[in-house]
C-alpha cells in the first residue's frame, strides 16, 4: 500500500515540474489541441487521423511558417461525448489552446458549447453528421457532411442502377438519425422506396438477428450507416447470414481495416473527392510525402485533418505578421476577411455556415481496390 | 419463416450464454465468490485462440491455448485475488469490486496487446447455408449446440459420480462435509475455477468466428451470465441452463417486435421480474430470506 | 493550471456528493445498490429539460429533479423490501440496465445517445453561474449541506433505526420497528440527494448523454464509496477524490505515449481497485472490519 502512496507522491511531483517547465518554454511556440480516439473501438480512426495532422505539423515547421514550433496536444476522446468534454476542457482550461481539432459527430457537438463560451475554434475534419452545420461560429468543418453524400448516392442507385428498394441499417445515435432523415427524403425525391429501419444500439455486436429481418425485407440494397468497429461487424455479419443484396455506405467505411474486409466486395460507398492529380504544389508535396511515409495512398481523413491543421498555420502566419495575438476570437476574424484558402485539393473557400464544399465520389470495391464509378459536383 | 430464423439464431446465442453462464453460476454456486471477472477469461479465451490461429499453428493448437489460458486466468483469479480477501473478510462487495477492477486491468491489456480495433476471424464455418426458402444457418450453430450438448453432459457425469464433482456439489452448503471427504475445500474451491473457465472457451471462440473480437465483448457476456444465473436460481446448474437459452431466444425472438437496441432491456425486465416474484428462480433450491 | 484545478475540484465535490448518498444507503442500510448513477441521471435530465424547457432559476430546477427522483426510487426500493444480497444487487444492476435503455430512447427528454447540448447555467436569483471560480463555492456548500442532512440523520433515531437493520433485520422487526417503511425512506432520501449532484453536474457541463449514467458509473461510485470505507463519515470523500485525482495525475505523465494514456489510466484504476480490495478491504479511513452485508444467509 506504502509503495502505491509513494508512487502517486512521485507522481504529482512530475506533473508539478513538468508544468513549470512547460510555462516557460512556450514564448512564441504555438500548440493546438486534438480530441480524437485513441482508446476504445474507435481507435482505428485516431491513427487515420493523426496520420493527416502529424504530416502538417512536419510541413509547418520545416518551411518555419510561425515564428516559433507549431505542436497538437492529443487528448483521448473514444469517439464519445463525455470523455471528448473532458478533454476539451482540459485543452481550454490548461493547455489554453486556441484551436482544437475534432472528429466524430457526437464528440463535436458535445464540445462545441465549450468552444463557443470560451472562444476556442474547433475544426472537425471526421464527422460528418448534418447538425455538424449548425453548432455556433467557432465550429468549422473541413469536410462535407453526409447530407452532401446521400444526396449524391441515392440519385445514382434510382436512376443509374435502377435499386428502388432500400433497408437501411442504421445506429441509433444523432448520425444514424440523421442519415435515416436525408434517406426519407432523397428516395422520395427520386422516386425510390425505403421498405424498412432497422436501427442498433451503439454497443451491438450481434447482428444476424438483424440480417433475418434484412433478408424477410427483400430490398435491392442495404445501406449501412453505423462506424468504426460496428460498422465492418454489421457488413459481415450482414454477408455471413445470407444477404447477397448489394451494399451501400458512406464516407465512414474508407478505413483499411474495413476495405482489407473479403465481404466488403463489391459494396458501394460514397466519399469526398481530393484530386490528387492537381498540379498545385501543396497537394503535390501532400501526395508525394506522405505516401513516403505510410507507404500507401492517402485517404480523405488523411487529407481533412492535414488541412485543419494547415488552416491554422495559414491563418496564425497571418495574424503574426499583423502583430496580433493567436487567440480563438482573431482567428475567426481573419477566417471571416479570408477569401480563400490553399489547402490540399486545389484552393477552396469556406460556406456561410463554416463548411468547406467538396465533390463526392460514388465508389466500389473490387478485388480490393478502391474504384470510382461516378463524381458528383455540387454548387 | 422469420421467427424460425430468429429462433433458430437465438439457440445459437443461448447455447453460448448457456455456456459462459453455468461457468459463472457454478463458481458462484459453490464457493459464493462473485467471479466478475469471468467476462475477462471470455476475452482472453477468445483472443489467445485467434492469436494462435493466425500465427499459423492451426485449430487444434489454438483451442488448446486457449483452454489453458483460461483455466489458468481462473485459477491465477482465485489464488492471488480471492484467497487473499477472503481470508480477512470476504464480503461479497469487497470481492466484487475487486474482481470487477481486474476485468478493467484484462480488457484494457488485451487492448495494448492485440489492438483496440475489431478483429474480423475469417472462417468458412460462420457463412451461412441456405437450408430452406429464407432459411440460413451457418455450420457455427450447430458446432455451438453440439459443444453446449458435449459440455454439460460431461459436467453433469462429473458432478454426479466423481468425488470431486459430489464434494464441488457440497461446498456451498457445507464445506465441513468436504473435510469429512477428505478433501481439502480450497482445491475443491480451485477445481470450480478450472472447470467455469474451461466453459467458456468454446462459447468464446464461437462467438469470436460469430461477430469478431473487440477488447470489450466481455462485458455484455458477463452481465447476461449473471442474469442467467439469477434466474436459473443461484445454486443450480439445470436451472442455469435453462435460462441461458432463454435469454438467448428471447433476446433474438424479441427483434420481432421490438427495434434491436431494446433487446438487452428486455432481458433485464426479465431478470428484475423474477427478482421481485420469484428470487429462488427456476429451479432454484433455496427461497427468500 | 488554476482553472483545471477548480474543474478537478468541482467534479470532485459532485462524486463526493454520490458517494457520500451511496453510503448513506450501503453503510447504514446495507442496501447495496448498483443503480446509483440511475438517479444521478435523473435528477441530470429532468434538471436540463427543466432548465431547457422551463426556467433555468434553481429554485424550480432542484426541487423538480429532487421530485422526479425521490418518485422513482420507488422502483428501487422495490426488490430492496423483497429480497438481499445479492439478488437485491443483480437486481439493481438490472435496473441499471434498463435505465440505460430508456435514457438513450427516449430521445424527445434525453436527447438519445446525442445528449443535451447547451444546458443553461444555474440561475440563483437572476445571477448565472457557470465559470469554475464561482461554481466551485455552489458545489462545495451543496456538499456540506448533504453532509449535514445525513449526519443529523445517521446520528436520530431514524438512523439508529436503519443501522439496526442493517446489522439483523429480523431483530429490528422484533423490537416493533417498520423495517419496509424505513428502508424506502432511507432509500428515497438517497435519491432525492442524488437527483441534486445530477442536477448540478449537467449544469456545468452544459452537455449530458446517457454515457455519464451508465453501470461504469455506479461501479465507479461504489468503489469510492468502499475504498474510502463504507459507513464512515470522511471515507466516500477521500474515495471520491482519490479516484477522480488519479486519472489526472496519470494524464500529465510525459513519458508515456499519447495513444496508451487511456489505456494505462484504466489499468491503474483496475488494478487499484483489486489492491486496495485485497489489502484494505475496509477502505482507506475504515478503522472497523466491513460487516459482511453481501452474505445472503
Amino acid at each position: 500500500m506504502k509503495s502505491i502512496f509513494a508512487f502517486v507522491g512521485k507522481v504529482s511531483l512530475t506533473a508539478c515540474l513538468g508544468f513549470s517547465a512547460m510555462g516557460s518554454a512556450l514564448a512564441a511556440d504555438q500548440t493546438i489541441g486534438a480530441l480524437f480516439p485513441l482508446s476504445g473501438p474507435n481507435a482505428v480512426y485516431g491513427d487515420v487521423f493523426m496520420a493527416g495532422s502529424d504530416l502538417a505539423v512536419e510541413h509547418v515547421n520545416a518551411d518555419n511558417l510561425l515564428n516559433g514550433k507549431l505542436s497538437i496536444a492529443y487528448e483521448d476522446s473514444q469517439g464519445l461525448p463525455q470523455p471528448a468534454v473532458i478533454g476539451m476542457t482540459k485543452l481550454v482550461n490548461v493547455t489554453n489552446v486556441p484551436y482544437t481539432l475534432s472528429a466524430f459527430t457526437g464528440v463535436s457537438k458535445a464540445i462545441s458549447t465549450i468552444g463557443q463560451r470560451n472562444s476556442v475554434v474547433a475544426v472537425n475534419g471526421g464527422g460528418v453528421g448534418p447538425d455538424l452545420a449548425q453548432l455556433g461560429e467557432y465550429f468549422w468543418n473541413v469536410i462535407p457532411l453526409v447530407n452532401l453524400e446521400v444526396r449524391a448516392a441515392v440519385p445514382y442507385l434510382v436512376k443509374e442502377r435502377d435499386i428502388k428498394r432500400i433497408v437501411l441499417v442504421y445506429i441509433d445515435d444523432p448520425f444514424g438519425n440523421s442519415i435515416l432523415e436525408e434517406l426519407e427524403s432523397e428516395l422520395e425525391k427520386a422516386g425510390g422506396e425505403l421498405i424498412d429501419t432497422l436501427s442498433v444500439p451503439t454497443t451491438a455486436q450481434q447482428f444476424s438477428g438483424v440480417a433475418a429481418k434484412v433478408r424477410a425485407a427483400k430490398a435491392d440494397a442495404v445501406y449501412v450507416a453505423s462506424y468504426g468497429a460496428q460498422q465492418i461487424q454489421i457488413v459481415k455479419q450482414l454477408r455471413d447470414n445470407g444477404v447477397d443484396s448489394l451494399l451501400v455506405t458512406y464516407s465512414g467505411y474508407a478505413v483499411p481495416d474495413a476495405i482489407a474486409l473479403p465481404e466488403s466486395e463489391g459494396m458501394i460507398f460514397t466519399g469526398q473527392s481530393v484530386d490528387f492529380t492537381s498540379e498545385d504544389p501543396v497537394t503535390q508535396r501532400f501526395v508525394k510525402d506522405f505516401t513516403a511515409k505510410h507507404n500507401r495512398e492517402p485517404n480523405a481523413y488523411n487529407v481533412n485533418y492535414y488541412n485543419a491543421t494547415r488552416l491554422f498555420a495559414l491563418l496564425a502566419q497571418a495574424l503574426e505578421a499583423e502583430g496580433k495575438d493567436v487567440t480563438g476570437e482573431n482567428l475567426l476574424k481573419k477566417r471571416l476577411e479570408t477569401p480563400s484558402f490553399d489547402l490540399v485539393g486545389g484552393t477552396v473557400s469556406f460556406q456561410e455556415n463554416g463548411t468547406l464544399l467538396f465533390p463526392i465520389k460514388i465508389n466500389t470495391l473490387k478485388a480490393g481496390k478502391t474504384e470510382t464509378l461516378k463524381t458528383v459536383t455540387f454548387n | 419463416m422469420l421467427a424460425l430464423q430468429l429462433a433458430i439464431t437465438g439457440l445459437q446465442t443461448g447455447a453460448i450464454y448457456a455456456l459462459t453462464a453455468v461457468g459463472f453460476s457454478l463458481i458462484f454456486g459453490s464457493t459464493r465468490i462473485f467471479h466478475f471477472s469471468h467476462g475477462a477469461t471470455f476475452i482472453i479465451a477468445a483472443y489467445l485462440f485467434y492469436f494462435v490461429d493466425v500465427s499459423g499453428y492451426g485449430v487444434i493448437p489454438a483451442i488448446l491455448a486457449a483452454a489453458s489460458g483460461a483455466i489458468v486466468f481462473g485459477l491465477l483469479m482465485y489464488r492471488f485475488i480471492y484467497v487473499p480477501i477472503q481470508r480477512d473478510e470476504g464480503s461479497f462487495f469487497t470481492v466484487f469490486v475487486a474482481s470487477f477492477g481486474i476485468g478493467i486491468v484484462v480488457q484494457n491489456v488485451i487492448g495494448m496487446v492485440f489492438g483496440r480495433g475489431y478483429v474480423a476471424v475469417q472462417t468458412s464455418l460462420s457463412k451461412s447455408v441456405e437450408l430452406a426458402e429464407g432459411l440460413y444457418v451457418a455450420p457455427l450453430a450447430w458446432i455451438a449446440v453440439l459443444c453446449a450438448t458435449v459440455f454439460f453432459a460431461a459436467l453433469w457425469y462429473f458432478l454426479r459420480f466423481s468425488t470431486t464433482g459430489m464434494a464441488l456439489r457440497a461446498l456451498s452448503d457445507n464445506p465441513e462435509l468436504v473435510r469429512v471427504f477428505g478433501l481439502n475445500p480450497k482445491f475443491i474451491s480451485a477445481c470450480a475455477f478450472a472447470i467455469g473457465s474451461l466453459l467458456v472457451v468454446p462459447a468464446a471462440i464461437i462467438s469470436g468466428a460469430t461477430q469478431g473480437l473487440n477488447p470489450a465483448m466481455g462485458h455484455h457476456v458477463m452481465l447476461i451470465s449473471l442474469a442467467a444465473t439469477i434466474v436459473g436460481g443461484i445454486g443450480s446448474v439445470p436451472g442455469t441452463l435453462i435460462a441461458g437459452l432463454v435469454l438467448g431466444l428471447a433476446e433474438s425472438l424479441a427483434l420481432l417486435y421490438v427495434e434491436s437496441q431494446w433487446t438487452e432491456a428486455v432481458t433485464f425486465a426479465i431478470l428484475f421480474l423474477f427478482i421481485l416474484l420469484r428470487p429462488s428462480g427456476l429451479l432454484g433450491r433455496s427461497a427468500t430470506h | 493550471m488554476e482553472a483545471y484545478l477548480l474543474n478537478l475540484a468541482i467534479l470532485i465535490s459532485i462524486y463526493s456528493i454520490l458517494a457520500v448518498t451511496l453510503n448513506f444507503i450501503m453503510g447504514y442500510a446495507g442496501i447495496y445498490s448498483l443503480a446509483h448513477a440511475v438517479f444521478f441521471g435523473i435528477g441530470a435530465y429532468a434538471s436540463s429539460y427543466t432548465a431547457l424547457n422551463f426556467s433555468a432559476s434553481i429554485f424550480i430546477t432542484l426541487p423538480v429533479a429532487m421530485a422526479i427522483g425521490a418518485a422513482l426510487s420507488l422502483v428501487l426500493a422495490l426488490p430492496a423490501l423483497r429480497v438481499r444480497g445479492e439478488y437485491f444487487v443483480a437486481a439493481s444492476l438490472g435496473l441499471q440496465v434498463l435505465a440505460v435503455t430508456i435514457f438513450s430512447e427516449w430521445k424527445g427528454v434525453t436527447g438519445g445517445i446525442g445528449g443535451l447540448i447547451g444546458i443553461p447555467p444555474v440561475n440563483i436569483a437572476g445571477l448565472e453561474i457557470y465559470k469554475p471560480g464561482e461554481f466551485i463555492f455552489l458545489t462545495v456548500v451543496t456538499l456540506i449541506v448533504v453532509l449535514v442532512v445525513i449526519n443529523r440523520l445517521v446520528h436520530s433515531s431514524f438512523g439508529r433505526s436503519l443501522q439496526a437493520i442493517r446489522d439483523s433485520e429480523s431483530a429490528a422487526a422484533a423490537f416493533g420497528k417498520n423495517v419496509p417503511l424505513i428502508k424506502t425512506i432511507s432509500v428515497v432520501i438517497s435519491a432525492a440527494l442524488t437527483a441534486v449532484a445530477g442536477a448540478l453536474y449537467a449544469s456545468y457541463l452544459a452537455f449530458i448523454n446517457v454515457e455519464s449514467f451508465m453501470l461504469d458509473t455506479s461501479v465507479l461510485i461504489m468503489a469510492m464509496v468502499i475504498i474510502g470505507g463504507t459507513g464512515t463519515q470522511a471515507g466516500p470523500i477521500v474515495g471520491a477524490a482519490l479516484l477522480l485525482l488519479l486519472p489526472s495525475v496519470i494524464s500529465y505523465l510525459d513519458f508515456l505515449p499519447q495513444t496508451e494514456i487511456g489505456s494505462i489510466q484504466q489499468i491503474i484504476y483496475g488494478l487499484g481497485m483489486a489492491l486496495l480490495m485485497i489489502y484494505r478491504p475496509g477502505g482507506i479511513i475504515g478503522r472497523k472490519k466491513v460487516t459482511s452485508a453481501g452474505g445472503s444467509k
